[in-house]
């Protein structure tokens, strides 16, 4: 599958970037709701999947609580349900994937991680302007299936 | 190397800084005693002498040239005492002081931020010049001449006052080779030991102001003259301790040549220097033993008084220990709480496990009180503010300081700084009447009052900032807030309180005007923010005509708390144990319903509110049924109310965590909710906000 993407991705760059050198990027994806979204994987802190959510009172739903991760105090957010889709149930795949966006902590609740693949940033493209689709800031198509969603991380703070 | 420069920079700003508090409240009592007494005028010199002294050794020219010029005022104040100066010019003094140390301090604050010191500093030279002379004119001619001579006399003076008598000493100084700047070196060393003995004679006279003389100290060494030998003993000890000093001679002239030597300072040396071979044992590396036993002593009293006790220690360090020792109080818990020791009996285990809480209880103790500062700093500042704004304002004002001795934690005195000088400035410039006939009229004594205190309470320190001005006026407060369009409800349902309350909501400023000094409508909502930031409150009351009183209560430390742990369904919170009064089982027919069905107690002859957490919260629980559970009662006064939790988990001490930053976004403190806290197995636990949470219940449906 990696390598899948890898070949593609050099064709596509050597089709559309013959003269301009540029190093891929790396990202995780991740599946939510049969949905495969891409993070860029400076972000990532750590993947985990042991961990108890303590629930915090009076916030919005997607908000699932905070975790104690070695004496650090993370809040955990349902990608699904901050999509406004059904809320996750934690399954033997489901894990969070913390991530580090300036300097902030945050863990986001994902059905399954995939994988770690080389992308080109110039391969992106941007969301169709009437998208109501929230935190993605581009969209790449894979196959003739599979699209990957980027998510915006910065949005995801706000 | 850098570092140890840092070490001296750091050393250096430390000692300005309390130096220049100091100064300000010597100023401030000569002030307000209209002279300065011979002891302020003696302080203020030696204050702006190891400033200068200090500062040359760093190469601060702004710094030194400003206290080199103060000194040289006050030499000549000192020299003609004060009552040569009428008091027209003694007020000027007065503005002058203060306008200099206000440099002096913005130029140590240039050196804390980094920024490059300023470079000229002539104006300020010609105001000290043009007062120094003012005054001098007044005085006779002759004593002006005095001071233009003021180094040839003293070398004179060095010649003439050397040991007439013949019980007089010298002490050669030598410096380390190549150390540098030697006449600044034996200028520091001349000030330390003016601090015990004022007649200290010394050759080359002029080393603080001749750079020349670097090379005769190098050459000749520096000479230092005691009237007596007992002087000369107590001194060692601060040369010993100097550094760069290479070595010491002790010179004693024998009685007959006396005579001889009086002529001047520059023949003392070669005779001197011919008794070196007629002292025994003369150097420093082999005193005499009869000299080593009386000298630490005499030089205790004299210098030790307030400085042998106390260290100063980088603010990270204490910050440092004291994360630890939260990290300490975590794991005692998690070790003695540990569930695999569960059902076991452990006899000798629960006994260590006991001695173990309470070593960590009085470490923990320990930790808190090294933070602990008195809030005198933050408060003395203050005198100064009402100083000048009484002044500039035209008002006159004085404060009272009450319980400057409370301590409490140093990063609470930091920020209580600015929402103090923020309250004092409002109540200067807008709480004070304008005129002193106002205040007649009103039947007030002419002269406005601030008082500021702060006391304890238990668990929190209060502050107050109150002024017996005209007060704040609920109609005009409303008029304002509506026209900047704060108002959420109609203005007849405002009470006092929300009224008063409006005063603290964003970009809001009773004055019509911006003055200097408030009414940029930032300054109250300010107030409010850092006291928040620090887990307190402000809460302002006021009497049309009468005053107005600020106050604020900060709980004393932030970090751990003793907590009660209590169950809801899944969840765990905590209560803090300074909040409950009692906790009790129920009976159904204790339950009394009010007509919305609110479910009420009686207890003590009082009756109060049932809150039930899992409904606050949304909280999944089988216990639903009141009898079933357990009440909490906690809170204070009108904000007292009982909480329904599932159990009672036990009582532990813990570490307050703020919650994440991401979830402050949510306005997570109105719910009820001060922080969490890490447990011993590992889970977190929510700690309860109790004031805060009875704010929240007014929404809550029953």
């Amino acid at each position: 599958m990696t390598e899948e993407f890898n070949e593609m991705d050099m064709e596509r760059s050597q089709a559309l970037n013959v003269e301009i050198k540029e190093e891929p990027k790396k990202f995780l994806t991740f599946l939510s709701d049969g949905l495969t979204f891409a993070i860029d994987a400076t972000n990532v802190g750590e993947i985990i999947t042991n961990y108890s959510i303590t629930i915090v009172p009076n916030v919005p739903s997607f908000i699932k609580g905070i975790i104690n991760l070695r004496g650090q105090i993370i809040p955990i957010i349902d990608i699904r349900e901050r999509m406004h889709k059904m809320p996750l149930e934690g399954t033997d795949t489901s894990c969070i994937i913390v991530l580090d966006i300036d300097s902030t902590s945050i863990g986001i609740f994902v059905d399954a991680v995939s994988h770690v693949v080389d992308i080109y940033e110039s391969n992106i493209s941007a969301m169709p302007p009437n998208s109501s689709q929230e935190l993605v800031k581009g969209m790449m198509s894979l196959s003739k299936e599979q699209v990957i969603l980027f998510l915006d991380c910065e949005l995801l703070l706000q | 190397m850098d570092n140890g420069m840092e070490n001296m920079l750091d050393m250096y700003l430390f000692e300005t800084n309390s130096l220049l508090e100091q100064l300000d409240e010597v100023l401030l009592d000569a002030e307000s005693a209209d002279t300065f007494t011979t002891d302020s005028v003696n302080e203020i010199f030696r204050i702006m002498h190891t400033i200068k002294g200090s500062s040359a050794m760093m190469e601060f020219s702004s710094l030194m040239t400003i206290a080199h010029r103060i000194e040289d005022l006050f030499f000549f104040i000192r020299e003609n005492t004060i009552d040569s100066i009428d008091e027209e010019h003694k007020k000027e003094l007065f503005n002058l002081m203060f306008f200099s140390t206000d440099m002096l301090r913005a130029e140590v604050e240039k050196l804390e931020n980094n920024e490059p010191l300023t470079s000229n500093v002539d104006s300020f030279v010609e105001k000290v010049n043009s007062f120094l002379n003012k005054i001098s004119n007044k005085t006779d001619e002759t004593e002006t001449a005095k001071k233009e001579g003021e180094n040839d006399q003293k070398s004179e003076n060095c010649s003439t006052e050397l040991p007439q008598d013949g019980s007089g000493a010298f002490l050669k100084v030598t410096f380390d080779e190549g150390c540098g700047m030697e006449n600044l070196r034996a200028f520091m060393l001349v000030t330390s030991i003016k601090d015990i003995y004022e007649n200290l004679t010394f050759y080359p006279s002029d080393v603080e102001t001749n750079p020349d003389t670097a090379a005769v100290i190098i050459e000749k060494g520096f000479l230092l003259g005691f009237d007596t030998k007992q002087t000369l003993e107590t001194a060692l000890n601060i040369v010993q301790s100097s550094g760069n000093v290479q070595s010491y001679e002790i010179l004693m002239p024998p009685q007959a040549e006396q005579e001889d030597n009086v002529p001047a300072a520059k023949e003392n040396e070669p005779v001197a220097q011919n008794h070196i071979d007629a002292t025994p044992a003369p150097k420093v590396q082999a005193p005499t033993p009869n000299i080593q036993p009386s000298a630490p002593n005499t030089n205790v009293t004299h210098v030790g008084a307030n400085k042998q006790s106390l260290i100063s220690v980088n603010l990270s360090k204490l910050d440092k220990l004291m994360m630890l020792m939260g990290e300490l109080v975590i794991t005692e818990s998690m070790v003695t709480s540990s569930p695999e020791l569960q059902g076991l009996k452990l006899d000798n285990f629960t006994k260590s496990a006991r001695q173990l809480r309470k070593l960590t209880d009085d470490l923990q103790d320990t930790v808190m009180s090294i933070r602990m500062i008195p809030v005198a700093g933050a408060f003395q500042k203050m005198n100064r503010i009402v100083r000048d704004m009484s002044k500039s304002l035209n008002k006159n004002v004085r404060l009272t300081i009450i319980g400057e001795d409370t301590e409490v934690d140093k990063t609470i005195v930091d920020s209580i700084g600015d929402p103090i000088m923020h309250m004092v400035r409002n109540s200067m410039d807008h709480g004070i009447e304008e005129t002193v006939e106002e205040r007649i009229r009103a039947g007030k004594n002419p002269q406005g009052e601030i008082i500021l205190s702060a006391e304890h309470t238990g668990s929190e320190v209060i502050i107050t900032i109150q002024d017996d001005g005209k007060g704040a006026d609920p109609v005009k407060i409303l008029e304002k807030a509506r026209r900047n369009g704060i108002l959420t409800k109609p203005e007849s349902e405002y009470s006092q309180k929300e009224i008063l309350a409006l005063l603290m909501a964003p970009g809001f400023s009773t004055n019509e005007q911006v003055t200097e000094y408030s009414g940029r409508g930032v300054g109250m909502d300010v107030v409010k923010k850092n006291i928040e930031k620090i887990a307190g409150t402000v809460t302002i009351t006021s009497e049309l005509g009468k005053g107005m009183c600020t106050t604020m209560k900060i709980p004393l430390t932030m970090a751990i708390v003793d907590g009660m742990e209590v169950s809801v369904g899944k969840s765990i919170f905590t209560i803090p144990i300074s909040d409950i009064k009692q906790s009790f089982k129920i009976t159904p027919e204790e339950i009394i319903y009010d007509a919305q069905g609110q479910e009420i107690v009686k207890r003590m002859d009082n009756f109060y509110p049932i809150i039930r957490v899992h409904r606050l919260y949304n909280i999944d629980t089988e216990i639903t049924n009141l009898e079933d559970g357990i009440l909490v009662w906690v809170g204070e006064g009108d904000k007292s109310y009982c909480l329904f939790v599932d159990e009672l988990m036990g009582e532990q001490q813990v570490v307050v965590k703020p919650l994440p930053s991401y979830l402050s976004t949510y306005n997570i403190k109105k719910s009820g909710i001060a922080g969490c806290t890490i447990l011993g197995d590992g889970n977190i636990s929510i700690i309860l906000d109790i004031a805060t949470l009875h704010h929240n219940t007014s929404d809550y449906a029953y």
